[in-house]
């Protein structure tokens, strides 16, 4: 037996192992700080920078010290920065390779702060020079909407989605394509000098008798070819006819509904833009709009950061479950238990924020990589009691990715928010103060959001620093407005969700404008229709005269193919048929000048006898008178 | 490498016993076949240690059969997700599930456990393999190879120099 142990081998195997234990302690600070560095940055698209990273042993863990996340979106200032982070890990899951903290803390998390040296990655500020063009129109384009108090009807004309503008378009387009088609198809078509030629053509054909039978068949030749083009002719024009039937029908059906269009366009603009009652919502969301709209971003691009963490951990969970078949790597088989252990677990974390409005606490518990290992949702508590504009701030967020799809809620409540010189940014109006309740519950599902909350806003005070008519008018309604309701809500696809908003300051305001907006309404409107029909008239502009001459080119077309028509209706005599009529007219020549002449024979026969019976009655009165 | 396959060769053709390197290539052959670091891994590491085994044999062998375990690797695995699917011992793997200390043997890794199972049922077949061949190998291959002409030309060589520094 004793020539099977080999004791310096166990001293050798415990030098290895304390060897290997050294370097592992000196590098793993260092590994750890890179590696939160290196995968924070691509997380969080910006620099995220760690000043040290140490590792305890009772209990075992790791502090963070110093970590700074930069604004991706304004690399100067950072999204979060805290000044140390302890983390207490378990020791026996990490035998396996699976880091699971069992608590967190944080000192001195704070959000928003300004940074000396951009946050920007370089791949990143690379990208952002690419692109710095289209964002500067896109923030000129939204200064100018800021910069708009009410809408102006050439706003409005600019913003709508306008019918007269579509049918002008499908009018013009129309028109240009059936021109185009009726010119191609009269350029087939025989003219009046060519009709002549026809005709002057079929007539040496036609007339004077055949010389001889190669006379005739050439003659039947040429009358054939001249046919088979009356033919082609006679198509050319129906093919013509019928193009300019059809540009005719279609365009009169276009420019129908062009004549139609600045009507449907005032009724879609009045019922939008309707100042009068009913079209409070629009106010509404002029006034909160903005506001709600940069909260909503917000919320929306801190969610679609975390976002694919969470669908990653779906998409995985769905392929190891589903797969019929053992990845070659294997997996962890997990069966029920009070205690899993996933690849990575953040069993409870607490953190204190340090924020403009006081300090928040964040409690996070069960923050994992495979929800379905541990199975309990995520949870994220944030407590805000004692702000000092807020009495009491919850916001409890569930990521529930137990279950392919995964549910995401998020339930917030705001209690006695003294609300302060709010910009509502429109005509120059401010929520001077107000005191406001907000319950709000969004939830996301399979990347549809559907959200809603409602504040109710009551003791407001607005003022109005506007100096245009609409702005004093809105200064006015809006002094005499106490208290009010808003409630927005948000659903579609989580990338674009449609937005609404609504409010009962709406029908409050409608009161106080009451008849004054009634006729600034009309105005409104009158203007609008005098543009519209100014645009109408512009897509309509002469080719109204040209449908006239659409119906003097058909009337020529009928009457080109009437004479085509006349002339393929002529044909050439049979040549033995000619020559029997030939032998008819001069059998019949000869009978006829043989009557005329026994007809001037008889004539002179009888103006012979006449004659001689005149002069007998001459002789014999002659006769008489001498008898006397 | 070099050095350690002229110190396998030195071994082989050395007066250590053949069972002391044939059981290197045993215990080689389990460590081959499950994920690498893994407790029992770090067992066997000690074991190969302790025990008066060949060291050359135990590395080179952990090399050679990861090559094979390549192959096995998915055959494996699914023999560890069936087992630990089956029916009959999910009650097994239930109480061994709620221990730490069973937990920490990553027995509920498909692969691990196939493995492990593979490894297991081949370390005596393999055992008493290597024994078999490497005694043929001194007895006769190694006679017959050293009257090979390519074996006086890799006497030549600069491997074979090596290979004679090391064991002499």
């Amino acid at each position: 037996m004793k020539q099977w142990i080999r004791w310096s081998g166990l001293a050798a195997f415990i030098a290895v192992s304390l060897i290997l234990a050294v370097v592992f302690l000196l590098v793993a600070g260092p590994l750890i700080e890179k590696g939160i560095e290196t995968f924070g940055s691509d997380a969080a698209e910006a620099k995220v920078e760690v000043d040290s990273v140490s590792l305890s042993f009772s209990p075992l863990g790791f502090a963070i010290h110093g970590l700074t996340v930069a604004d991706s979106r304004n690399p100067m200032s950072n999204v979060l920065q805290l000044d140390k982070a302890t983390a207490q890990l378990e020791l026996a899951p990490l035998f396996l390779g699976k880091a699971i903290i069992r608590d967190l803390s944080v000192d001195n998390l704070q959000f928003n702060t300004a940074r000396s040296t951009s946050g920007a990655l370089e791949k990143a500020a690379e990208q952002e020079e690419a692109v710095a063009e289209p964002r500067a129109e896109k923030d000129q384009s939204s200064s100018v909407l800021n910069s708009v108090e009410l809408p102006s009807v050439d706003d409005i004309l600019a913003r709508e989605p306008l019918r007269t503008e579509q049918a002008g378009n499908a009018f013009q387009q129309s028109y240009s394509n059936h021109k185009k088609a009726v010119d191609d198809a009269l350029g087939k078509v025989p003219d009046d000098q060519a009709l002549k030629a026809y005709e002057q053509e079929l007539k040496a054909l036609t007339s004077g008798s055949f010389q001889s039978l190669d006379d005739f068949k050439a003659r039947k030749k040429k009358l054939d070819e001249l046919k088979a083009r009356f033919k082609q002719d006679k198509a050319a024009i129906t093919t013509a006819k019928n193009a300019l039937a059809d540009a005719r029908n279609d365009i009169s059906d276009n420019l129908k509904a062009l004549k139609a269009a600045p009507g449907e366009d005032l009724e879609n603009i009045r019922n939008k833009y309707q100042l009068s009652a009913g079209g409070a919502a629009n106010m509404s969301a002029l006034l909160f709009g903005e506001q709600a709209g940069e909260w909503s971003e917000k919320a929306l691009y801190w969610y679609e950061k975390v976002k694919p963490y969470l669908a990653k951990d779906e998409a995985g969970t769905a392929t190891e479950e589903d797969s019929p078949k053992a990845p070659r790597d294997g997996r962890f088989v997990h069966f029920p238990s009070d205690n899993p252990w996933p690849g990575f677990l953040l069993r409870n974390a607490q953190l204190t924020a340090s924020t403009a409005s006081g300090n928040m606490l964040i409690n996070a518990q069960d923050i994992t990589s495979e929800p379905a290992v541990l199975g309990r949702p995520m949870r994220i508590h944030i407590n805000g009691s004692g702000l000092k504009q807020v009495e009491d701030l919850s916001a409890d967020i569930v990521l529930d990715h137990r279950k392919t799809p995964g549910t995401d809620t998020l339930t917030l409540n705001i209690k006695d928010w003294q609300l302060r010189d709010m910009n509502l940014g429109v005509a120059g109006a401010s929520l001077a103060s107000s005191l406001v309740q907000v319950q709000a519950l969004a939830v996301v599902s399979q990347g549809k959001l559907n959200a809603q909350g409602d504040a109710q806003f009551v003791r407001t005070q607005f003022s109005s620093q506007g100096k245009t008519t609409v702005a004093r008018e809105l200064g006015l309604a809006l002094a005499k407005v106490q208290q009010f309701d808003v409630n927005a809500k948000a659903s579609g696809n989580i990338t674009a969700p449609e937005f609404s908003l609504g409010s009962d300051l709406d029908k409050q305001l409608n009161a106080a404008f009451g008849a004054r907006l009634s006729e600034k309404q009309a105005q409104l409107e009158a203007k609008l229709q005098t543009k519209l029909e100014q645009k109408l008239q512009s897509y309509i502009g002469d080719y109204a005269g040209k449908l006239g001459e659409f119906n003097q080119l058909e009337g020529s077309l009928e009457r080109r193919l009437n004479k085509v028509s006349e002339l393929a209706g002529q044909n050439l005599e049979d040549y033995q048929a000619q020559k029997e009529r030939e032998a008819r007219e001069k059998a019949e020549l000869e009978q006829a000048k043989a009557k005329a002449r026994l007809d001037a024979e008889k004539a002179a026969a009888k103006a012979d006898a006449e004659r001689k019976k005149k002069e007998a009655e001459e002789k014999a009165k002659e006769k008489l008178k001498k008898l006397f | 490498m070099l050095s350690m396959l002229a110190k396998l060769l030195k071994a082989l053709n050395s007066e250590s016993a053949p069972g002391q390197i044939a059981l290197a290539f045993s215990l080689a052959l389990i460590v081959a076949l499950t994920p690498m670091f893994t407790p029992h891994n770090a067992l066997i590491v000690l074991l190969a240690f302790i025990l008066r085994i060949n060291l050359s044999a135990f590395f080179l062998g952990i090399a050679a059969f990861s090559l094979l375990a390549w192959f096995i690797d998915p055959y494996s695995a699914r023999l560890g997700e069936s087992l630990l699917a089956n029916p009959a011992l999910m009650e097994i793997w239930r109480d061994m599930y709620q221990s730490d200390f069973w937990r920490m043997t990553a027995f509920n890794h498909s692969l691990v456990l196939g493995g492990l199972i593979i490894g297991l049922l081949a370390v005596v077949p393999v055992f008493v393999l290597s024994k078999v061949l490497i005694n043929l190998y001194r007895h006769r291959l190694l006679a017959w190879f050293n009257k090979l002409k390519i074996a006086q030309l890799l006497k030549a060589s600069k491997f074979y120099n090596l290979y004679k520094s090391i064991a002499e």
